[in-house]
């Protein structure tokens, strides 16, 4: 349970920040979607998938938030934000499909922030 | 345009793909391509936190400031709208869009302006509260990019030809890397 208060939160925002970096480097060089930019978006998407299994544990223990509507919103928004932004930016053809990859980072990053803000167990 | 090994290349499914180098530099073939693939996703990301937000405000506390949860409600729809006619890209959807980003404009304008000045019809924020400020002033600089690239479409289509790319030249002569892509 512990890995909620902590690991699972921050190496989201790391990776997060991580591929919002390698993503904007990649617009910057003017290529598209790679093999790596992909490799880097899913490590985030089972990240967050092990993030809302923790949570879900968390409140089939009894713990319950003030924001519990809120919550579950997240928990259903948050897995979807790198796999529409995936398949969304493997589609394009130009620089600019790197770019949505680096707004998914950046969101994930936003995401783990908010959440703790909503319920504070979750820390970063 | 050069179109090389890819992971997510989508063989046939473009007509552009075998374009011959005069006609790969011209623009996207519609508002979700190229920047708009960009725009689309920050306004769908929108879309989803405004309503997100909305939705919660108002199911579970509409009566502590109905002004500013009714706000954030309309704010959702308007970015819904907005990347729905951008991806869309229709003449209509088109001007739809325009609409949208125009209202979403003013409506930052208007919303920032009255919730610095009265604090208290804001007990909670919304996406437009002091110009976007809780989200890093995106909101405020979404619709002038929205609307930048609208105007460039309707020119485009009031001309009825391709506006000359800035990247042609350097798509056509670059060297051989097959990952590299035309800018746009």
């Amino acid at each position: 349970m512990s890995a909620v208060n902590g690991v699972v939160p921050t190496a989201i925002i790391a990776v997060g920040l991580a591929l919002a970096a390698y993503a904007l480097l990649t617009t910057a060089f003017n290529r598209r979607v790679g093999l790596g930019l992909l490799i880097v978006i899913g490590v985030l998407e089972i990240l967050l998938l092990v993030l809302v299994g923790l949570i879900v544990a968390r409140l089939a223990d009894g713990g319950r938030p003030a924001g519990m509507a809120l919550l579950i919103g997240y928990l259903i928004a948050m897995p979807l934000v790198p796999v529409v932004a995936g398949f969304w930016g493997a589609m394009e053809r130009s620089r600019w499909g790197p770019a949505v990859y680096a707004v998914a980072g950046l969101a994930a990053a936003i995401l783990m922030v908010r959440l703790h803000e909503i319920w504070a167990v979750i820390r970063v | 345009m050069r179109y090389g090994r890819s992971f997510v290349s989508e063989p046939g499914a473009s007509p552009e793909s075998t374009a011959s180098p005069e006609t790969a530099a011209a623009p996207p073939e519609s508002t979700r391509t190229g920047p708009g693939r960009l725009l689309v996703a920050v306004y769908g990301l929108f879309a989803l936190s405004a309503c997100a937000r909305a939705v919660t405000q108002i199911a579970t506390e509409f009566s502590r400031a109905p002004a500013a949860y009714v706000l954030s409600a309309l704010a959702g729809v308007v970015y819904i709208i907005a990347t729905v006619t951008l991806v869309n890209g229709s003449r209509t959807a088109r001007r739809i869009a325009v609409l949208s980003c125009s209202v979403e404009l003013a409506g930052v304008l208007v919303v920032g302006t009255w919730s610095v000045i009265d604090k208290a019809s804001f007990p909670d924020a919304t996406v437009w509260s002091t110009y976007g400020i809780g989200y890093g002033f995106v909101p405020l600089v979404l619709p002038v990019f929205g609307l930048l690239w609208l105007r460039r479409w309707s020119g485009r289509a009031k001309s009825g030809r391709a506006i000359a790319s800035p990247g042609a030249g350097e798509a056509a002569g670059d060297g051989g890397d097959p990952d590299r892509v035309s800018a746009r």
